[in-house]
């Protein structure tokens, strides 16, 4: 068995290694500390780097004009990406390319010529809207938003939406409404234009994560042209059950680039932090601390590596996929944890990441399907059969 | 034409290096390697002399252990077209560096190498003059700008007070300073085509060249460390000090 990385990508690494420390780190310098968007000349400036590297659009399938890279390529450079202030949810500011949304792939080529391509070339900003009120770790059971034909060619739909992110500011987004009964069956995506009447972002909900971020949506008597139905009727959860699981798999190297640099931050200063007459790092206290933190980020690395590897070898990858976000939040959040409690007082303080990166990681432990979510489709597959 | 440029394997800039505890040399062990900042300058101005058809061939060349290979494939995927790797372990000195490149000069026919100023580690500052001395040819040192007019070079250098403008008949030797270009990035297309670009191999002595070392290295050590100063109350007691403790004046 052999883990080393090969000499290609060795090469990518450094040359994602060295972007963000010579682009990306000293512009966070003169940027606001919850800041999640760069001036737009500062982003082309950047994108036209990540081009001629040929690696913006990371998350567009290579048919789609995106690298040619695998799923062990795309993990290594998710923990490249993610090492700097803003890195856990935008990393790079974006640089390497739009949002991933798996589902979107799944449109038809109508669709796609009107909200994918557009997504992937950065131009469009969209948001995923399944949460509800009702509760977002079982949404099949939860959605209450109803949708109801009006005619041939339209529905109306009407319901709440919790958590949204990024609704204030995007132009389209997916919406899962009830079209049928009870259970998964019974719900339909459906594309939305955010400017369409009807379509309300009622408040944002103000959250861990910087302000402005996630949002709540009231949908009255909102017309959607049938036409918009994303794959089938009532076939709002059966699209893109694979992309999602694929999308999940950076989403916990993320988490884990973050790790990485706090873990680092914290043994450079332990080294260098005198009390009571010795370094910190001379102390067994700290000492365990860098070990348990060495240890979390060992561990999750190779978790994560693992479920990308059973992907591009085509194995099923569910699980591993569920287990990679699950260690690698749980196991970042805990080593961001340790890290900040090494800094001291400095931890907390916004002239480091660390008190951002604490306060994002805890949302990873929540989002894209919380811990408890993942260990229930964990269960699922070593217990077997369907959990209620 | 072809261009030839040397990529020296090196302790990585951003690298805190420590001297190791016998004093030999420093301390390589679990640290990270990269191709040489001056190097890096070079390689992307041959690109560029490529790119504005100057130059038909990039030739990376390095001189080192096993894994200066990394360093050529680095220098492959920022665009060089091949590479060549004399295969040597242990110390390498200047005029040993000169006298390989010269024999590869000899052999491939270049027009121009193009060489770092100097190298981050050893910072000896000499293999390119060392080269052109043995070669023969001209040379432009520390140049901030070049551009090429014919069968002849147009070349800025950065000298003390200034910039100096001469013009070197080809072939030449050219050494890179830090303003000459701002080196790209690698990009995925180049580090997979980097894969099939070839690397030739040889040793020093295949080249007809006695690597043994001429300098003996006896003993490595941090520079002593800066002494807190102290605040003087007045002009008195500064000269005081200055002609008494400094022994300055
Ligand atoms: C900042 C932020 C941004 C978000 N962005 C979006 C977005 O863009 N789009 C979107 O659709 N959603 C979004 N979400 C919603 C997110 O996906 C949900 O919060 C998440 O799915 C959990 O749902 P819930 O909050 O309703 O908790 P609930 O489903 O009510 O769960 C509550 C708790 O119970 C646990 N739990 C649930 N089931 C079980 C079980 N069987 N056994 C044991 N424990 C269980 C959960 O893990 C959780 O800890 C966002 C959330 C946040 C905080």
């Amino acid at each position: 068995m052999d883990f080393a990385l090969t000499a290609e990508q060795t090469l990518i690494v450094d040359m994602v290694r060295r972007f963000v420390q010579e682009e990306i780190i000293p512009l966070e310098i003169n940027l606001d500390p919850d800041a999640d968007e760069l001036e737009p000349e500062v982003l082309e400036r950047l994108t036209d780097k990540t081009k001629a590297m040929g690696l913006f659009g990371l998350d567009t399938p290579p048919e789609y004009g995106g690298p040619e890279i695998d799923m062990v390529t795309r993990v290594l450079i998710a923990i490249e990406c993610s090492q700097h202030r803003a890195g856990i949810y935008t990393p790079c500011y974006g640089a390497f390319g739009g949002a991933r949304q798996a589902q979107l792939f799944e449109a038809t080529e109508v669709q796609k010529e009107k909200y994918l391509y557009p997504m992937l070339r950065g131009e469009k900003r969209v948001f995923f809207g399944l949460s509800e009120p009702s509760g977002g770790s079982d949404p099949a059971r939860a959605i209450q938003t109803r949708a109801v034909r009006d005619g041939n060619n339209h529905w109306v739909l009407n319901g709440t939406k919790l958590w949204i992110s990024g609704a204030d500011r995007a132009d389209y987004g997916l919406v899962f409404a009830r079209t049928g009964g009870a259970g998964r069956a019974g719900v339909t995506a459906f594309i939305v234009e955010t400017n369409w009447p009807g379509f309300n972002v009622a408040r944002v909900v103000h959250t861990l994560r910087s302000a402005k971020y996630a949002t709540e949506i009231q949908i009255d008597n909102l017309r959607v042209p049938h036409e918009n139905i994303l794959g089938e009727e009532g076939g709002g959860f059966a699209i893109a059950n694979d992309r999602l699981a694929r999308q999940r798999v950076p989403y916990a190297a993320e988490c884990l680039g973050a790790a990485i640099k706090a873990h680092e931050m914290a043994t450079e200063y332990s080294k260098i932090r005198e009390t009571f007459g010795a370094t910190l790092s001379a102390r067994q206290g700290i000492q365990w601390m860098l070990v348990e933190n060495e240890i979390d980020i060992r561990a999750a690395r190779l978790l994560v590596l693992d479920a990308a590897a059973k992907s591009d070898k085509g194995l099923p990858f569910r699980t591993e996929s569920a287990i990679a976000k699950l260690v690698c939040s749980e196991n970042g959040f805990k080593v961001i944890d340790r890290s900040m409690q090494i800094h001291g007082g400095l931890g907390v303080a916004k002239d480091l990441p660390l008190e951002r990166w604490f306060r994002e990681m805890r949302i990873r432990r929540i989002g894209e399907g919380p811990s408890e979510v993942q260990k229930h489709v964990i269960a699922r597959d070593i217990i077997g059969g369907s959990l209620r | 034409m072809k261009v030839l440029v040397p990529v020296k394997r090196v302790i990585d800039y951003n690298v805190k290096v420590r001297v190791k505890a016998d004093q030999t040399g420093v301390e390589l062990a679990n640290v990270k390697m990269s191709m040489n900042p001056f190097d890096e300058i070079s390689i992307e101005e041959a690109i560029r002399l490529k790119e504005a058809g100057h130059a038909e061939e990039v030739i990376a060349v390095s001189v080192g252990v096993q894994q200066c290979q990394e360093t050529i494939r680095t220098a492959l995927a920022m665009g060089a077209d091949r590479g060549i790797h004399v295969v040597h372990d242990g110390d390498i000195e200047p005029l040993v560096v000169a006298k390989i490149l010269k024999e590869l000069v000899d052999k491939e026919g270049p027009s121009i190498v193009i060489v770092g100023k100097q190298a981050i580690d050893d910072d000896s500052n000499q293999t390119g003059q060392m080269l052109a001395a043995l070669l023969g040819w001209g040379q432009a040192t520390f140049v901030s700008k070049v551009e090429i007019e014919g069968d002849s070079i147009k070349a800025t250098r950065e000298v003390d007070g200034g910039l100096e403008t001469i013009s070197v008949m080809l072939p030449a030797v050219l050494t890179t300073d830090l303003r000459l270009n701002e080196p790209r990035y690698a990009s995925l297309p180049n580090i997979m085509k980097a894969k099939k670009k070839p690397i030739e191999q040889f040793t020093p002595v295949e080249l007809g060249v006695d690597p043994s070392c001429r300098i003996e290295i006896l003993k490595v050590a941090e520079p002593p460390t800066r002494e807190a100063g102290v605040k003087v109350s007045d002009v008195g007691e500064l000269v005081d000090k200055l002609r008494n403790t400094a022994k300055v004046i």
